[in-house]
């Protein structure tokens, strides 16, 4: 089926099974590997990517659906070349370890920052409910999201 | 990583974003049984993981008005099949007698999967037995509404769950009506890790009390433990009558639990989400107490 996706800003036209996982058409048609596929199962956050603005995981999107919407991977978080709030927190804190999860986490964070921005800590713990790290503890993370947020 | 086959050629699938219910049913109807109703896809989407198959065809009903609508009527509520988690734990928010339900739809899985996942999809996926709002509208009486092309009819959901896995082609579950009673209730679940977990059990309860909090009725449902959630009815007559004591009722479902097999799965064994249930009675009692 023939397809087409907004991403970053950049339109492009493919062909797929329209089920197809919109995380392996970000990967394998835009070459925006930014997107982890890890669980494909909703259960990691990992391939958490902006659909209209939400917080989606594109491992259980089918690329069809998300045709005429804007859809934005970590890789367009960063105006300009500029780093937004939270991946500078992020780096300041030095929060990242493996880097498997940050792609998601980025993604998440960024959302929460603009939709809620008097978010509290247990806010952000609850936000990152579907966003799994192996290597942090999460601590450095909400620290780091806690930061991001008192500065705005 | 290895290329999805989904992006190689191969026998193409269809997907149609139906604009209506009547074509919805239309089109169901025209794929039969090569075809599936696709509503938040969060359960569709891993058949592969699960070694299922993919339908050749889905018709998409989150985009249906009638289906995401959610009415809040003096008799009853309303819910379209096409409503999701977070939507309806939103709307219901302010309604201390739906608490059961708010909590099973607000405390599944997590943020992204809430906004997804659908009320329809949750009660229609026969094969998983862990949906937390299954339990919670058993308690609350809840009846469902099956439409086809040519008709449509109001079951029980109870009677739902019984044919829902041969729910014949074409049919879809268009909404849940479940009705208003100045109750007091609570959903008890017991996920792994804090959230974002499939519960091991659950148990939702629905009481009407006197003033000296004395059972006048009782629904209780138990989840995840066996394949389908079902009522505890044993447990309900026993409580009838008495005093709601959250010690007491935990007594008597530590009583009476050995009617449950559990489920063996790799997350926890059998055994074990059969010997939380009292717990959780005790803590949905509470619950309920104090809401
Ligand atoms: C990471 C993760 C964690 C989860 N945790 C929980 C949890 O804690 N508690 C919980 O309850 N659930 C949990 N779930 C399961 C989730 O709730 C279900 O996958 C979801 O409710 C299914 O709804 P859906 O709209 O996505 O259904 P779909 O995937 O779209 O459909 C599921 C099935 O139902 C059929 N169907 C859908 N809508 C209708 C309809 N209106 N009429 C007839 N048939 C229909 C479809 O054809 C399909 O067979 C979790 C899921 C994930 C991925
Ligand atoms: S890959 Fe999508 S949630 Fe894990
Ligand atoms: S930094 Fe390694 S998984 Fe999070």
């Amino acid at each position: 089926m023939a397809l087409t996706l907004n991403v970053n800003g950049d339109r492009r036209g493919f062909t797929a099974d329209p089920v197809t996982p919109l995380v392996d058409v970000l990967r394998e048609q835009f070459h925006l590997t930014g997107v982890k596929p890890v669980c494909r199962e909703g259960f990691c956050g990992a391939c958490m990517v902006l659909v209209d603005d939400r917080p989606t995981l594109s491992c259980l999107m089918p690329a069809a659906l998300a045709q005429d919407c804007e859809v934005r991977t970590v890789e367009g978080l960063a105006a300009n070349g500029t780093l937004n709030p939270i991946q500078q927190a992020l780096e300041a804190c030095d929060a990242v370890q493996c880097g498997m999860c940050f792609p998601g986490m980025v993604v998440t964070l960024t959302h929460l920052m603009k939709a809620t921005p008097g978010a509290t800590r247990d806010d952000v713990r609850s936000a990152l409910t579907g966003n799994i790290c192996r290597c942090t503890g999460y601590e450095s993370i909400v620290e780091a999201a806690v930061r991001a947020l008192a500065a705005t | 990583m290895t290329t999805n086959p989904l992006l190689q050629s191969g026998p193409p699938g269809s997907f149609y974003i139906a604009p209506s219910l009547p074509a919805a049913l239309d089109a169901l109807s025209d794929y039969g049984a090569a075809g599936a109703t696709f509503a938040g896809g969060t359960w569709i989407m891993r058949s592969p993981i699960r070694h299922e198959q993919l339908k050749p065809h889905y018709v998409a009903i989150g985009k249906i008005p009638e289906l995401s609508a959610i009415r809040i009527g003096t008799e009853a509520i309303e819910i379209g099949a096409a409503v999701t988690h977070a939507a309806l734990a939103a709307a219901l928010a302010g309604l201390p007698e739906f608490g059961v339900l708010t909590a099973a739809a607000g405390r599944a899985a997590n943020p992204a999967i809430r906004a997804m996942a659908t009320i329809g999809g949750n009660l229609s996926a026969s094969a998983f037995a862990a949906a937390d709002c299954v339990p919670a509208l058993l308690c609350l009486d809840a009846e469902v509404e099956i439409a086809s092309r040519s008709d449509r009819e109001r079951i029980s959901l109870e009677q739902f769950l019984k044919m829902r896995s041969s729910l014949a082609p074409g049919r879809l579950l268009t909404r849940i009506v479940v009705p208003r009673s100045a109750r007091r209730t609570a959903h008890a679940r017991l996920p792994l890790r804090q959230s974002g977990d499939y519960p091991v059990a659950i148990v939702s309860l629905a009481v009407d009390v006197d003033p000296a909090n004395r059972v006048q009725a009782v629904r209780i449902a138990v989840g995840s433990i066996e394949p389908v959630a079902r009522r505890w009815v044993r447990l309900e007559a026993a409580l009838l009558g008495h005093v709601l004591d959250p010690a007491q009722a935990t007594e008597v479902a530590a009583e009476l639990v050995d009617e449950f097999t559990g489920r063996d799965s790799v997350e926890v064994p059998a055994w074990y989400r059969v010997s939380v249930l009292p717990s959780l009675v005790r803590r949905a009692a509470i619950a309920a107490l104090g809401s």
